[in-house]
């Protein structure tokens, strides 16, 4: 009884990292929701397969992640908004308005690769390790490596942010070129 | 309110920011503060009710399911 009502605990802590993470993916607030939904259930129904003392979060994601990717698979294309829907719903958000510059970057977090935005976000924002993120989207270390670095420098381009820190244009072009593409 | 629900109230609203170290990542660099800023937008709300009915009427439904096993 005791364990059960930790699981169900530590799940609350970790629905915000499930819906933001979900967000990124679905760019649909109301799709998220019900992917979290739907991971939720999962998770619960397999809640003897988590092992005490692991990683908890990155157990979650992946579970949202693997049904995202199963719902893509099936419904084939159609999920794939037509980018003005995709914004208009974001837009439509009532927490969302005001922020000019954030909208600006969700807008150029939607025009990259899928594979690309899933890793930024899990190491920019979700706090996990290359390590985790690679376990997370199964694929190799250095393949998050360079996704997160493809996507950095696109979003640099799209934004016309100029030296982004330590990545002026110059650091940026020769990271196009230094960048092998993942094996 | 119960136990439980104070519990998850203080869930909902409290410690969910509990990964503000950043991995490798250089979270002070124009991009990686807007990319939080971006995943702080969801990830700071509360956690909504509905995900909070869906558990309960998921221990439910295994409570119930453990009785009959029983019985």
């Amino acid at each position: 009884m005791s364990a059960q009502f930790d699981f169900r605990k530590e799940l609350i802590t970790i629905i915000p990292n499930l819906r933001a993470f979900a967000t990124s993916l679905t760019g649909s607030f109301d799709r998220a929701d019900d992917l979290v939904q739907e991971t939720l259930v999962k998770a619960w129904d397999k809640q003897h397969t988590f092992q005490p003392g692991t990683n908890m979060k990155a157990w979650l994601f992946t579970i949202l992640r693997n049904e995202f990717y199963t719902q893509m698979r099936k419904k084939g294309r159609e999920v794939q908004d037509v980018d003005g829907i995709h914004a208009m719903q974001l837009a439509g958000h009532p927490e969302q308005q005001g922020h000019l510059d954030l909208q600006d970057f969700r807008k150029a977090l939607e025009m990259l690769p899928d594979d690309q935005r899933e890793a930024l976000i899990l190491i920019g924002a979700s706090g996990f390790s290359y390590e985790e993120a690679a376990e997370i989207c199964k694929c190799a270390v250095g393949t998050i490596k360079s996704r997160v670095s493809r996507a950095r420098t696109r979003i640099a381009e799209i934004l016309g942010v100029e030296g982004d820190g330590d990545y002026g244009p110059d650091s940026i072009s020769s990271q196009i070129i230094g960048v092998a593409p993942a094996a | 309110m119960s136990d439980r629900e104070a519990e998850d109230k203080k869930l909902q609203t409290g410690q969910t920011q509990r990964s503000q170290q950043s991995s490798g990542f250089g979270i002070n660099t124009a991009i990686g503060k807007q990319l939080k800023a971006y995943y702080d937008d969801v990830a700071s709300e509360p956690v909504p009710d509905r995900f909070l009915s869906l558990l309960d009427a998921l221990d439910e439904a295994e409570t119930a399911s453990k009785k009959n096993d029983r019985e």
